[in-house]
C-alpha cells in the first residue's frame, strides 16, 4: 500500500511523505516510551508511598511534553506535505493526461477519469494521508507497550507479544480476501452504473416500449446482483474483524489471569501487575480499531490502484532525435493496426502525393476514421509505418507533427469560451484581420452576426448552445487559421440540413484548396471532387482509382452508391 | 495529519440547518427499516457496555490486591472471568450488529435506487435533456453508495460513543466526583477550541472551497472530453492550463484553509491524546491520595476508563464527517425523487383516429426565450407532412412535442380528438412512434432491441422490419444472428444503430410516425431504410418528418416552412414554389447544393452497364 503510494507520488514527493512517516513512527514510539513512566509513578501510589510519585510524575509529564512536541510537529508537517502533494498530483495527473494517446480515451473513460481528477484525487489523497496517522499509531503504539510490559516482567510480556503473530496473520489474511471481493463488488458496481446510463439514455425508448411503469429487468436484475455482491463483501469481511477482536481480547484475558495467577502467588507485586494491566488496555484499544483503518485503507487502495494504473500507462513515445518533415505527401506502409483482437487495419498501403485529395469510402466499420486517427498519430501502428513527408510519425515530435495536420472532425468539441477564442484555438497568435477573414472563408461570420453578443458570444458546454453546423463552421475556421499543409476530413458534413451542408462545403473547399488532403466520405458531391477514391472495407482497400472510373466498373463501389439511386418505387 | 482531518473540521463548521431538511426525507425514506435500525443501535449498544466489563475487572482485581489482609482468591478468579465474559458478550453484539447493519445497509441502497429508477421512469423525456447523464448516473450509484456509513456505521458507533462515556461517567462520578471532573479537563479544552473553527472566516473559506473544487471538476471534464481537439489544434496548452490553473486555484483556497484550521486541530488533537489526558488524571489523582482525600485503589478506573470519555469528541469528528456527506448525498438523490413527472390523466381519454392537430402551441425551455411561438397544424391520416427550415428554427422541438417529451406550455396537441396531457401514455407510445437522431441501443439481444415496443412479436415479424430497414443482412452476419447481444458481443456503427432504430419504428406499426430525416445521412444504406420507412404503404398513417431531401420535401403531401419558431408558409410543394417566397428560396438553395449529385447520377445512370 505504501510503496503504491510511494510510486504514484513519484520521486519527487515521496521523499517528503517518507520524512512524515519516520516522523509519525518516532512519535508513536514515543508515546508508547512515555508509559513505561507509569510503572513507577503507580507503584509508588498504589504501593502506599505517594510522595514518591512526585519527581516520576514530573518524568512523565516531561515525556508528554517531547511527545506533544513531536505529534504537533508531525500533525503540522503532515498538513503541509498533505497541501504540497496535492498540488503535486495535480499537475503529474494533469500533465501525464495531457500525454496520453487519444485512442486511449474511450467513451467510458471520460467519466472516471473526470471524477478521479477531481474530488477522487483529493479523497484518495486525503484518505491516505489522514488514515495513515493513525494506522502507524495503532500498529507501533502498542508493539513499543509491549516492549515496556517485557523490560519490567517477561512472563506477561511474552504473552502480550504472542499476539503480535497472530494480528500480523489476520490482518494479511484479511487483506486478501477482501481484495477479491473488493474486486468483484467493483466489477458489479460498474455493470450496474453501465445499466443505469443505459437506462437514462434510452427513456424515450424505453417508454414508447411502455416499458415505464414495470421495472426495466436488465437494470433491476443488476441491482439486486449489486445488493448480492454487497452481502457477500460485508460476509467475507466479518472473520476477518471478528478474528481480529477475538485474538486481541484472548490475548488480554490471558494476560489478565496470568497476571492474577502470579499476583496471588506473589511473584510479582500488586502495584506493578496493576500497571501492566493498565498498560495492555492501553494495547488493546489501538489494535481493535486496526480492523476498522484496514478496512477504510482498503478502500483507498483501490483508488489509489485507478490512479496508479492510469500513471502507469505509457504516452506515445517522443522520438529521440526527431525529424522535421521537408514534404507533405502521406503515406500508409504495410500498416496493421488491432484495437484489441480485432485488426482494424490490414496489411494496407497506400500514399498521397503532395496537394492531391484522397476520399476514403466504405462501410461502417470498414476502419476510415482510423486511418485518420494513425496519420495524426492518435495511436501508434502495430507493424508496417505511416509517413509524413516520408518521414514514420513516430520519428516525428508530436508538437511538429500537429503543426502539419489540420483536423474537422465530425463531432466538433467547443470549449466553453467565445466563439473568438474557439476559433483563436487553431492559432493563438494569429492577428485580428486573420481570423476575421478565417471565419468568414468558413461562413462562420453569418452565424457570428445572428448571434447576440457576436464573436463574444459564449459557446456553452461543449458548444451546446450551437447547432450542429454552427458547430462545424467553428472548427472549419479554425483549421482554415491553421493554415496547415496536410488537411484530415472525418465526415464533415454527416448531419447537416442542406443549408449548413452548403455553407460547410463552400468553407471546405476553401479548406482543402493547395493542400494534401485525406477526406473520410459518404456524400457523393465530396468524393467527386477527390483527385483519387479508395474503397476501404475490413481494413482492406478493395478498390481504388477516380470516382468515374470506379463507377463504370461496376464493382463494390459503384454498388455502394447504387444503393441510394435505386427507386423506392421498385421495392 | 491532515487534509482530511481539517476536512472533518469543515464538514462541521457547516450550518447545522443545511442538512435538516434532507435529514427528513431521510428519516422518511428510511422509515420501513425503523425495527432493524433499533436492533442494530440496541447490539451495538450492549456490545460496546458490556466491553467495559474486563476494565473494570481490572479495576476489582486492583481492589482485591490492595485491599490489606489476606487476598481473596474465590473473588479474584470470579471477577477474572466476569471480565473474559464480557469481553465474549461484547465480541458477540456488535459483530452482530456490524453484520446486521451492513445486510440492512444493503436493503436500502437496492430500495433507494428502485424508487430512484422508477422515479426517472416517470419524469418528462424532455427533463433528461436538460441533465447530464452522468450526473444522474451518480445519483443513482455514487450517492445511494454514500448513504452506506449512515445506515451500516453511523446509527451503532454514535450511539456507542455516548453510551458508553456516560455509563462511565456515572461510574467515575459514584468513585470520586472530583477526580472526575478533573479527568473531564481535556475534553473541556478540546471543546472550548471548537468554535475557533467556525469563525466567519474559516465559513467563507469553505465556500471557496467548494467553488473551486466545482471549477477543478469543470475544467476536467472539457480537458477530457475535449481531448482530440486538444492534441489536433496544439491547444493542449489551453485546456491544460485551465485545468492546472483551477487546481493551483483549489490547491491555494485549501491550504489556506488548512492553514487556518491546523493549529487549532493539531491542539484539539493533542488534548484528546491518550498521554495528555493520563498525565491530568495522574497529577490530579496524586494530589487527592497524598492529600488523603482518595484510596489508591480508586485512581485505577480513572486510568481505564477516563481515556474512553474524549470518545464523543472524537467521534463527532469522524462519524459528523460521514453524515454530512451522507446527507449531501440525499439531498441530491431527493431531489430527484421529487421531480414531478409527467402528470398521467385521471381518467384517461381514448383517442379516436389518428388525426393530430396542434393548437396555438408555444414552448420554451426557459421561461424568457419561447422556441415555439403559436403553431397551429393539422396532421391527416395518411398523409406526409415535411417541415423545413434554417437550424434552430424549433424543428426539432416541435416533432418532440408529439411523442410527449414536453408538454406546451401554452396550446395543446390533440391526438385523435383528444388532449396528449389526457391519453394514458402506453395508449400514447402504441399510436405515436418515432426515429430521431439521438439513437440509444440496449445492452440486449438485436432481436429485443428491435422488438422493444412490442415485446411479444414473432420473430417472423421482427426480421420483416428488419429487412425493411435494411439491416437485415448485417444482422444475419452478426456472430449470434440475431440473439447477438449489444455492446457486448459486436459494435454497432451509428448508421447501422440507426437502422436498428427505424426497424424499431416499423415493427411498432403506430399510425402516427414522426422522424428526423437527418438520421438519413448516416450513409447511403440508411437514407434508403428512410425512404422505405417514408413510402412503406400505410394506408392512413400520418407522417411528420423533418425533411433534409429534396425528394422528400417534393413527395410530401404538405410542406411547413418554420422559422423562428413560426410557421411562416404551408401548403403543397408546387403552389409553395409557385408563391416564390422562404419556400422557393430554399428550394432553390438546395437544388444547388444537390445539383452535382443529380449531375452524378444521372451521368452514371447513363453509364453502358444496364442497372
Amino acid at each position: 500500500m505504501i510503496r503504491m503510494l510511494l510510486r504514484v507520488l513519484g520521486h519527487q514527493y515521496a521523499q517528503a511523505m517518507r520524512r512524515t512517516v519516520i516522523l509519525m513512527t518516532v512519535t508513536a514510539i514515543a508515546e508508547g516510551l512515555s508509559y513505561a513512566l507509569l510503572v513507577p509513578v503507580l507503584r509508588a501510589l498504589l504501593g502506599g508511598a505517594p510522595a514518591d510519585a512526585g519527581p516520576w510524575l514530573i518524568a512523565f509529564g516531561a515525556a508528554v511534553a517531547v511527545y506533544a512536541a513531536l505529534r504537533y510537529t508531525s500533525d503540522l508537517s503532515g498538513m503541509r506535505v498533505g497541501t504540497t502533494l496535492l498540488r503535486g498530483m495535480y499537475h503529474r495527473l494533469g500533465e501525464h493526461l495531457a500525454r496520453l494517446p487519444i485512442g486511449w480515451y474511450s467513451a467510458d473513460r471520460v467519466g472516471e477519469v473526470s471524477v478521479m481528477a477531481s474530488r477522487g484525487l483529493l479523497q484518495t489523497m486525503g484518505v491516505a494521508a489522514h488514515l495513515l496517522a493513525p494506522f502507524v499509531s495503532a500498529l507501533v503504539t502498542p508493539l513499543t507497550i509491549v516492549a515496556v510490559i517485557l523490560a519490567f516482567n517477561w512472563r506477561l510480556g511474552l504473552a502480550a507479544l504472542a499476539a503480535a503473530p497472530v494480528v500480523a496473520v489476520i490482518q494479511r489474511w484479511t487483506a486478501r480476501s477482501m481484495a477479491a471481493t473488493d474486486a468483484e463488488r467493483h466489477e458489479r458496481d460498474k455493470e450496474a452504473t453501465g445499466r443505469v446510463i443505459e437506462f437514462l439514455q434510452a427513456q424515450p425508448v424505453l417508454r414508447a416500449g411502455g416499458r415505464t411503469g414495470e421495472r426495466f429487468t436488465l437494470l433491476d436484475d443488476s441491482l439486486q446482483e449489486l445488493q448480492r455482491a454487497s452481502r457477500r463483501t460485508v460476509l467475507s469481511a466479518l472473520p476477518g474483524a471478528v478474528g481480529l477482536t477475538l485474538t486481541v481480547q484472548a490475548i488480554f484475558t490471558a494476560v489478565l489471569v496470568l497476571g492474577a495467577y502470579l499476583a496471588l502467588g506473589g511473584n510479582i507485586g500488586a502495584a506493578e501487575v496493576l500497571t501492566i494491566l493498565v498498560l495492555a488496555a492501553r494495547c488493546a484499544d489501538p489494535l481493535l480499531s486496526l480492523s476498522d483503518i484496514g478496512g477504510k485503507l482498503r478502500g483507498a487502495r483501490s483508488e489509489l490502484a485507478r490512479l496508479d494504473e492510469v500513471l502507469r500507462t505509457g504516452p506515445l513515445p517522443e522520438p529521440r532525435e526527431p525529424i522535421q518533415p521537408e514534404r507533405h505527401d502521406l503515406e500508409f506502409a504495410s500498416v496493421t493496426f488491432r484495437h484489441g483482437d480485432r485488426t482494424v487495419i490490414d496489411d494496407l498501403s497506400l500514399s498521397v502525393p503532395q496537394g492531391q485529395r484522397l476520399a476514403v469510402v466504405g462501410p461502417s466499420g470498414a476502419g476510415k476514421s482510423t486511418l485518420l486517427q494513425l496519420l495524426a498519430r492518435f495511436y501508434d501502428v502495430d507493424s508496417g509505418g505511416v509517413r509524413v513527408g516520408g518521414v514514420d510519425v513516430r520519428a516525428i515530435t508530436t508538437e511538429t507533427l500537429m503543426a502539419q495536420i489540420a483536423i474537422v472532425f465530425q463531432d466538433v468539441y467547443l470549449f466553453d469560451g467565445t466563439i473568438e477564442e474557439n476559433v483563436r484555438l487553431g492559432r493563438s497568435d494569429a492577428g485580428e484581420a486573420e481570423v476575421r477573414a478565417a471565419a468568414a472563408a468558413a461562413r462562420l461570420d453569418e452565424v457570428i452576426e445572428r448571434l447576440p453578443g457576436g464573436w463574444a458570444a459564449n459557446v456553452g458546454e461543449g458548444g451546446a448552445l450551437l447547432s450542429g453546423g454552427e458547430r462545424q463552421r467553428v472548427s472549419i475556421a479554425r483549421a482554415l487559421l491553421k493554415n496547415a499543409p496536410v488537411v484530415l476530413l472525418d465526415e464533415v458534413t454527416s448531419a447537416l440540413d442542406p443549408v449548413n451542408e452548403a455553407a460547410v462545403h463552400e468553407g471546405i473547399e476553401r479548406l482543402m484548396a493547395g493542400r494534401t488532403v485525406v477526406m473520410v466520405a459518404h456524400r457523393m458531391r465530396t468524393v467527386r471532387r477527390a483527385d483519387r477514391v479508395v474503397f476501404l472495407d475490413g481494413g482492406r482497400i478493395v478498390e481504388e482509382g477516380r470516382h468515374d472510373e470506379l463507377l463504370r466498373r461496376g464493382g463494390r463501389y459503384s454498388d455502394f452508391w447504387g444503393i441510394s439511386m435505386t427507386p423506392v418505387a421498385g421495392e | 495529519m491532515n487534509a482530511t482531518d481539517l476536512a472533518e473540521a469543515r464538514e462541521k463548521s457547516t450550518p447545522p440547518d443545511a442538512g435538516s431538511a434532507a435529514g427528513q426525507s431521510l428519516a422518511g425514506l428510511l422509515r420501513p427499516y425503523g425495527w432493524s435500525f433499533a436492533a442494530v443501535v440496541l447490539l451495538q449498544v450492549i456490545g460496546a457496555v458490556a466491553g467495559l466489563a474486563p476494565l473494570l475487572a481490572v479495576v476489582e482485581l486492583g481492589r482485591a490486591l490492595l485491599a490489606p489482609g489476606p487476598i481473596d482468591h474465590g473473588h479474584v478468579w470470579t471477577v477474572v472471568i466476569a471480565g473474559a465474559v464480557g469481553l465474549f458478550v461484547r465480541l458477540l453484539f456488535t459483530a452482530a450488529s456490524s453484520g446486521l447493519g451492513h445486510v440492512l445497509d444493503g436493503q436500502v441502497q437496492l430500495t433507494f435506487r428502485r424508487q430512484l429508477a422508477a422515479r426517472l421512469g416517470r419524469v418528462p423525456v424532455g427533463w433528461f435533456s436538460r441533465r447530464r447523464t452522468g450526473e444522474l448516473a451518480k445519483v443513482v450509484g455514487e450517492d445511494v453508495s454514500a448513504v452506506h456509513p449512515f445506515v451500516a456505521h453511523t446509527p451503532g458507533e454514535l450511539v456507542s460513543a455516548f453510551a458508553v462515556p456516560l455509563v462511565s461517567l456515572i461510574y467515575l462520578f459514584t468513585i470520586d466526583w472530583r477526580l472526575t471532573l478533573i479527568t473531564l479537563i481535556p475534553v473541556v479544552l478540546a471543546v472550548s477550541l471548537v468554535p475557533l473553527l467556525m469563525l466567519p472566516a474559516r465559513l467563507r473559506e469553505q465556500e471557496e472551497f467548494d467553488a473551486a473544487m466545482g471549477r477543478i471538476a469543470s475544467s476536467v471534464v472539457e480537458f477530457v472530453q475535449g481531448i482530440a481537439v486538444v492534441k489536433a489544434f496544439g491547444g493542449s496548452e489551453r485546456a491544460h492550463r485551465t485545468f492546472l490553473t483551477a487546481a493551483d486555484d483549489f490547491v491555494s483556497v485549501f491550504s489556506r484553509w488548512v492553514r487556518g484550521m491546523s493549529v487549532v486541530a493539531a491542539g484539539m488533537q493533542l488534548a484528546l491524546s491518550p498521554p495528555f489526558v493520563l498525565l491530568v488524571v495522574l497529577i490530579g489523582g496524586a494530589a487527592l491520595i497524598t492529600s488523603g482525600g482518595m484510596a489508591p485503589a480508586d485512581l485505577l478506573p480513572f486510568l481505564l476508563l477516563g481515556l474512553g470519555l474524549t470518545a464523543p469528541v472524537a467521534a463527532l469528528g469522524h462519524g459528523f464527517d460521514d453524515m454530512q456527506a451522507a446527507r449531501r448525498a440525499v439531498g441530491r438523490i431527493k431531489e430527484v425523487l421529487e421531480v414531478r413527472s409527467l402528470p398521467e390523466p385521471e381518467q384517461p381519454v381514448a383517442p379516436r383516429g389518428h388525426r393530430v392537430e396542434l393548437r396555438d402551441v408555444r414552448f420554451g425551455y426557459d421561461d424568457d426565450h419561447e422556441v415555439l411561438r403559436g403553431i397551429d397544424l393539422v396532421l391527416e391520416p395518411g398523409t406526409v407532412t415535411a417541415i423545413v427550415g434554417p437550424s434552430g428554427s424549433g424543428k426539432s422541438t416541435l416533432v418532440q412535442l408529439l411523442p410527449r417529451f414536453f408538454d406546451p406550455t401554452h396550446g395543446s396537441v390533440v391526438l385523435g380528438g383528444a388532449d396528449l396531457r389526457e391519453i394514458d401514455s402506453r395508449e400514447l407510445y402504441r399510436m405515436v412512434s418515432f426515429v430521431f437522431q439521438d439513437v440509444r441501443l440496449l445492452r440486449a439481444s438485436v432481436a429485443d432491441n428491435i422488438a422493444l415496443a412490442i415485446p411479444d412479436a414473432d420473430r417472423d415479424e421482427v426480421i420483416r422490419a428488419a429487412r425493411l430497414a435494411n439491416i437485415h443482412d448485417r444482422i444475419v452476419e452478426l456472430p449470434r444472428g440475431y440473439e447477438t447481444v449489444i455492446g457486448e458481443d459486436v459494435r454497432l456503427s451509428g448508421g447501422e444503430a440507426q437502422r436498428i432504430s427505424i426497424a424499431r419504428a416499423l415493427l411498432a406499426d403506430a399510425p402516427v410516425l414522426v422522424l428526423d430525416e437527418a438520421t438519413a445521412f448516416a450513409d447511403p444504406q440508411t437514407e434508403q431504410a428512410v425512404r422505405r420507412a417514408l413510402a412503406t404503404p400505410g394506408g392512413d398513417r400520418s407522417i411528420l418528418v423533418i425533411a433534409h431531401r429534396l425528394e422528400t420535401v417534393a413527395d410530401a403531401d404538405t410542406v411547413v416552412v418554420l422559422e423562428n419558431g413560426k410557421i411562416v408558409e404551408r401548403g403543397r410543394p408546387a403552389e409553395l414554389l409557385a408563391q416564390n417566397g422562404e419556400f422557393a428560396a430554399f428550394w432553390r438553395s438546395h437544388r444547388s447544393a444537390a445539383a452535382d449529385e443529380t449531375e452524378t447520377r444521372a451521368g452514371v445512370l447513363q453509364g453502358d452497364e444496364p442497372r
